[in-house]
This record gives structure tokens, C-alpha cells and sequence, in this order.
């Protein structure tokens, strides 16, 4: 299967005259109604030239709405949208000359791969023989120099993607913005274009904007992750911190699914915070505003929790179910004590597996440990 | 297209056994399937058979044949010579106009019915479509209304003083086209709007965001598009046009006379069924003519593509 080949020794793409790297963009205040219903709502972002942007959410969440808005494909109500230091905000999206790769691909069913791919460049007159270089070199890095004469109807899906791709990236626009591009490939392509999309992206320094609802691609690709949920953005930032210091429940929840503790504020100490759990225990977490005896919620992500002796840590319980999962054992414990809130989810290395029934403690890095106001999150 | 890729691929016919394909045929015929195909095929196989192949020979014979019984091709002479020749190249130059008017105004309507919504698309379908259900005889006489020297049309061009005005819109070849392309018009527009509606709309679009103009989006994307669907409206359009009779007859003068007329004139009046089987004949050439054309068109316009390409 020729998609499958990984072009690890394929050529780089030669500068482009001027810059070879993306621009920066920003974003501020972007708003959008339907009808009454609020779909973006003051959305604001700087992203820097080069930076690998995502817009994480479940559908509904605005996050294609305001990548349509960056687009020009649907105006804004207010805000506005600067690309490299031009307001575009009411520009055509013929006139901001960015790229995009959508997830139905939008080739032309009539071109050539080959002219699909040198269409951009024609629209902006680049005399035939760097047009040709061009068109060449961008197939050969994308392993579709053997298909330039097909139609786009002759190629697998993961290939009409690629071909979708070299097409943005063909004429160098300051900023790509993708639409869920692998949505429609199976898991096995998706992780191997991925690969190639982060590759390129760091290679020719571009600045791209990415939409999907998939954590694991976003945690892959991105160097920050914008989490949206309700038409706003609940945090953007690098990936570690969302998964390390998640801002809301729902960031916790929706990065890791985070283990969440229901219980009380207990102490306001120097560098951290105290909470009692309403199976039993005190836990130690990072620093929470709030006053003392309010309803909480503590997060920790499965993978952040230790096992210690029954009477070690904030809880103990009996261990439930233990499963191997590669490398890593998914182990469940439910606490004893105190109101049952359901089983505890640990992931720990192979090595150090508990076996069914056995009594445990649990421990956690304070650092590790979220809290959040009781309302939010699951 | 879509069958040869759905059906599997027939085993490749043994070279070394003379009788495999008529093995082959005895295997098929033996198959439920195929018989009960077979039988379901024989009444419309019957229906074309007498109803189209045996009058088309018919008239291919009728159109060969002497008046003393033996055979000829001086009806096709006939046919080609002078006033006749006159007639269809007419009728051809007509047919061309017509047809050329057609795709135009049928462009024109279905790329603006095809942005509307569906329900007032449908509505302006049923209003383009509907006129059509009533006897071409009633549209020809309400156009020469329109049209006459103090028609509708004229009286209120001389009213606005116009200058020029009044035009002479009938009895000539303005007239025939007019009439022509309004009775065309229908199969331009069903036709060109199915191809618009089939149109990807986001890939206009997606022309826009990489940076193209609305004429180049047009040039470049929308009209390849649809140009399949131009190309058959228009051989349609002109097939139609060849042997129509009703509103050339009616609405030109006598130098707008086409094959069709003259058909009828030689059977009615004259009751020469030999020249007139001739001249059905050519028509019916013209017709392979044009399609085989359409079909050469393509096959160096792909030929071409692939050349551009290396």
C-alpha cells in the first residue's frame, strides 16, 4: 500500500523567498449568535508565528464556529481577527490567504492531483518552472509523486487527505487552519499523518490552527491546547499544564479523565489546601480558594495516584479489578469508610500491580492534586 | 461506469477453447437468474422492436428504393441539392441558434434557482415546468400574440418610444428562435440544475480560501463543474431542435423552412415518401453525427489533460 510509506528521507521543502515560517495571529473578543443562541462568545487568543494551536471541544463546543470566523467563511458579530499585523476581520477569505484542510477534503473532482495542487500557486501567477519545482517538491514530501496524474476519485481517503494537505501547504500561507482533517480516517492512518502533519509543521515553521474533538490528537500535535466548551474558552495552554494544572472540572475531566473526590474544604494551609473527603480521609491539595467547610471536588488523574500500606494516604480501600493494559496496569479500588463515591481509577507501571482484594492505601503529590467548587464537573 | 465497478470481473475467455464462449452463453441461459432477466426484457425488447427498429428500417429502405423497384441514392442526391440543402442547412444553423440560447438562459435560471432554497427552487421549477403541460399549438399562438407587428411587446416598445420600434419578431428567424428556445427551455433547465444541485457547494468555497476571485472560482471550478451537463443539454437541445416542426412552421417566414417542414410538404402535398424517408434519414445521421463528435471532443480533451500533466 503506497500510503503506508513514511517518508523519513523525503527533502525539505525549500524556504520560501521572504519567510519560510508562519505569522502570528490574534484573536480578541470574537462573538457569534444564532438566532438568539450564542455559539462563540468573546473568544481572545495570541498565538504566536509557528505555534501548533488546537481548539479541543465536543461538538457544539464553538470550536469550528470561530475557526470559520479565522477562516472569513462566517462573519463575526464582534471582535476582531489579526493576521501578522492585518486586521482581516472583515476581509473575504479570498483576501486573508490562508490555508485551510477540511475534513471532506474539497478536491477538485475534475483536477489532476497535480493540478489540485497548483491551482493556489496559478491564482497567484508563479511562473511555470518554480510552479513546477514547487508542485514537485511538495508530492515528493507528501510520497504522491507516483499519483499526480490521478483524479482524486482514483485515491484511498488517506491519500485524497494528503493531497488535501500538500495543497495548503503548497503556496505557504501565513497561517493553515485544519477542520478536523483525519476525522474520517481509521486510527492506524490517522496516527501515522499525525506524524507527518507535526513534521512538517516544525519543519517550515508553520503556524496552524486545528480543530478536533480527539484529546489524544490534541495532546499529540499541539504545543497549546485551547479547551472550549459552550462557545468559550475554559483554558489554552501548553498540554502539560492542562493536564497538570487544569483550571476547571471539565478540563480535568475531559484531558484525563480525572479522578473526582467529593468532599469539604477543610484548611487553608501555607502552600496548600486541606481536604476532608466524604469517604473519610484528608487530602492535601494545591492551593483553593474558598472558605472553610465549602463543597469541593479533588482531581487527580489516574496515573498521579501511588499505592501505599492500607493505613498509608488519604484513603484506603480494597483493590477491584486489575487490568494490563501493555506496559501499564488499570487498577480500581474502592474505598473504604465514609460515603461510597464510587471506585478510585489508578494506572500504575506493570511491575507494581496489587492483586485482587488486597487492601491498599492511596497516595497523591499534593502538586498533583486539583480542587475545584463542587458544581462543575462529573 | 458505476457497473463495471460493482460487477465482478468476467473470467478472462480460455484462448485454447474455441466453444468457451458459447459454453460460456449456454452456462448463462442456464441460470435462474438470467432466464427470469430474459423474460422480464421481452415485452419492451417486443415493443422497440416493432415500434422503433422495423419503422427505422422502413424507412431506411424506402429511402433506397427506385420508383421502378430497384435501388438508388438519388432521393439522397435529391436531398442534398439546392433548395433542399438550403433547408437543412437552415434547419441546422436554427437548431444552433436555438440551442446556443437555450443553454444560456437555462444557465442562467438553474445556477439562479439552484442558490434558492429548496422549497422556492421547487416552486420556480413547477413555474418553468408547468406552461409546458399546455398544447405547444396554444404557447405558439400566445408568442405570436406577444410578437405581432401590435403585439404586447411591440406596442409597448413604440409606447416608451423606443427608436426602431416597431421590430418585425415574427416570420423570420428572431421569431423561430424565440419560440424555439421557449419550448427547449425545460430540458436545459432540469438538466442543468440536477448537475448544480449535485455540486459540492463547499467547493467553491474551499477555491475562495485558497485565495480565488469569484471569476476565477467560475473559470476554473464551478463551470468544469458543470460543463458535462452543458455539453448534454446542448446535444439535447439541438437533437430536439432538428425535427421540430410545430413552431418553425408557424412562427417563420419562408426562408426559415426546416427539415421537418419540408417532410410534411413532400408527404402531404406531394406524396413523395421516398425523398422524405431520405431526408429522415439524414436527420437521423446528423444526429450519430453530433454524438459521435461529443463523444471525440472528450476523448482528446482527456488525451490532452494527461499530456499537460508530465
Amino acid at each position: 500500500m503506497p500510503e503506508l510509506n513514511v517518508m523519513s528521507e523525503s527533502p525539505a521543502l525549500s524556504p520560501a523567498p521572504g519567510s519560510g515560517t508562519g505569522k502570528p495571529l490574534s484573536v480578541t473578543g470574537l462573538r457569534k449568535t444564532y438566532g438568539g443562541v450564542t455559539a462563540v462568545d468573546r473568544v481572545s487568543m495570541e498565538i504566536a508565528g509557528g505555534e501548533f494551536i488546537t481548539f479541543l471541544g465536543a461538538s457544539g463546543s464553538g470550536k469550528t464556529t470561530t475557526l470559520m470566523m479565522i477562516a472569513g467563511f462566517c462573519e463575526p458579530d464582534s471582535g476582531s481577527i489579526v493576521v501578522g499585523g492585518r486586521d482581516v476581520t472583515r476581509l473575504a477569505p479570498q483576501k486573508r490567504g490562508l490555508g485551510f484542510v477540511f475534513q471532506q477534503y474539497l478536491l477538485f473532482p475534475h483536477m489532476t492531483v497535480w493540478e489540485n495542487v497548483a491551482f493556489p500557486l496559478q491564482l497567484r501567477a508563479i511562473p511555470k518552472p518554480e510552479l513546477r519545482r514547487r508542485v514537485g517538491e511538495t508530492l515528493e514530501m507528501a510520497g504522491l509523486s507516483a499519483m499526480a496524474r490521478r483524479r482524486p476519485r482514483e485515491l484511498s481517503g488517506g491519500q485524497q487527505q494528503r493531497v488535501a494537505l500538500c495543497r495548503a501547504l503548497v503556496y505557504r500561507p501565513p497561517v493553515i487552519l485544519m477542520d478536523e482533517p483525519l476525522g474520517a480516517l481509521d486510527k492506524k492512518l490517522r496516527d501515522q499523518l499525525q506524524t507527518e502533519i507535526k513534521r512538517i509543521q516544525q519543519e517550515l515553521g508553520l503556524t496552524v490552527i486545528y480543530v478536533t474533538h480527539d484529546q489524544e490528537e490534541a495532546l499529540v500535535l499541539s504545543d497549546r491546547i485551547a479547551v472550549m466548551r459552550d462557545g468559550r474558552i475554559d483554558q489554552f495552554d501548553t498540554p502539560r499544564e492542562l493536564f497538570e494544572r487544569p483550571r476547571t472540572a471539565f478540563v480535568a475531566d475531559f484531558l484525563g479523565a480525572a479522578n473526582f473526590l467529593p468532599g469539604h474544604l477543610e484548611q487553608q494551609a501555607s502552600g496548600h489546601t486541606l481536604v476532608r473527603l466524604d469517604t473519610g480521609g484528608v487530602l492535601k491539595a494545591r492551593p483553593h480558594p474558598g472558605a472553610e467547610g465549602a463543597p469541593v471536588q479533588a482531581a487527580v488523574q489516574p496515573g498521579r495516584l501511588a499505592l501505599g500500606a492500607p493505613d498509608d494516604g488519604f484513603c484506603s480501600g480494597t483493590v477491584e479489578s486489575v487490568t494490563y493494559v501493555g506496559t501499564l496496569v488499570r487498577v480500581t479500588v474502592r474505598p473504604s469508610g465514609g460515603t461510597d463515591t464510587g471506585p478510585i481509577r489508578l494506572e500504575l507501571p506493570a511491575g507494581r500491580a496489587p492483586l485482587v482484594g488486597e487492601r491498599v492505601g492511596l497516595t497523591a503529590d499534593p502538586d498533583d492534586v486539583s480542587v475545584f467548587a463542587a458544581e462543575g464537573g462529573g | 461506469m458505476a457497473g463495471s465497478l460493482l460487477a465482478p470481473a468476467p473470467p478472462a475467455p480460455d484462448p485454447a477453447a474455441p466453444g468457451g464462449r458459447l459454453r460460456r452463453l449456454r452456462r448463462a441461459l442456464s441460470e435462474r437468474r438470467t432466464r427470469f432477466g430474459l423474460l422480464n426484457a421481452t415485452p419492451v425488447v417486443v415493443y422497440l422492436l416493432v415500434l422503433f427498429v422495423y419503422p427505422i428500417f422502413g424507412t431506411l429502405l424506402l429511402s433506397l428504393k427506385a420508383e421502378d423497384g430497384g435501388w438508388t441514392l438519388h432521393w439522397y442526391a435529391d436531398a442534398l441539392r439546392g433548395a433542399n440543402l438550403d433547408i437543412l442547412l437552415t434547419t441546422l444553423r436554427i437548431s444552433a441558434e436555438t440551442s446556443l440560447l437555450s443553454l444560456v438562459i437555462g444557465f442562467l435560471l438553474a445556477a439562479a434557482v439552484s442558490r434558492l432554497k429548496p422549497l422556492w427552487a421547487g416552486l420556480v421549477m413547477i413555474i418553468v415546468i408547468v406552461p409546458h403541460f399546455i398544447s405547444a399549438l396554444v404557447r405558439t399562438y400566445g408568442w405570436i400574440i406577444l410578437l405581432g407587428e401590435h403585439g404586447v411587446i411591440n406596442d409597448a416598445l413604440t409606447g416608451l418610444s423606443v427608436p426602431g420600434a416597431p421590430f418585425q419578431l415574427l416570420y423570420n428567424e428572431i421569431g423561430v428562435v424565440i419560440g424555439t428556445t421557449s419550448v427547449m427551455l425545460p430540458y436545459t433547465v432540469l438538466l442543468l440544475y440536477a448537475v448544480m444541485r449535485g455540486i459540492d457547494r463547499r467547493l467553491p468555497a474551499a477555491a475562495a480560501g485558497m485565495g480565488a476571485g469569484r471569476l476565477t472560482i467560475f473559470r476554473r471550478v464551478y463551470l468544469p463543474l458543470v460543463a458535462p451537463g452543458l455539453v448534454n443539454a446542448g446535444i439535447l437541445c439541438f437533437i430536439l431542435c432538428l425535427g421540430y416542426y410545430l413552431t418553425p412552421a408557424l412562427m417563420g417566414g419562408p426562408k426559415q423552412t426546416m427539415v421537418a417542414s419540408l417532410i410534411t410538404e413532400q408527404v402531404m402535398r406531394q406524396n413523395q415518401w421516398n425523398g422524405a424517408a431520405a431526408l429522415g434519414i439524414i436527420l437521423l445521421l446528423l444526429t450519430f453525427a453530433g454524438l459521435l463528435l461529443l463523444r471525440l471532443v472528450k476523448s482528446a480533451r482527456d488525451a490532452a489533460r494527461n499530456r499537460g500533466v508530465s
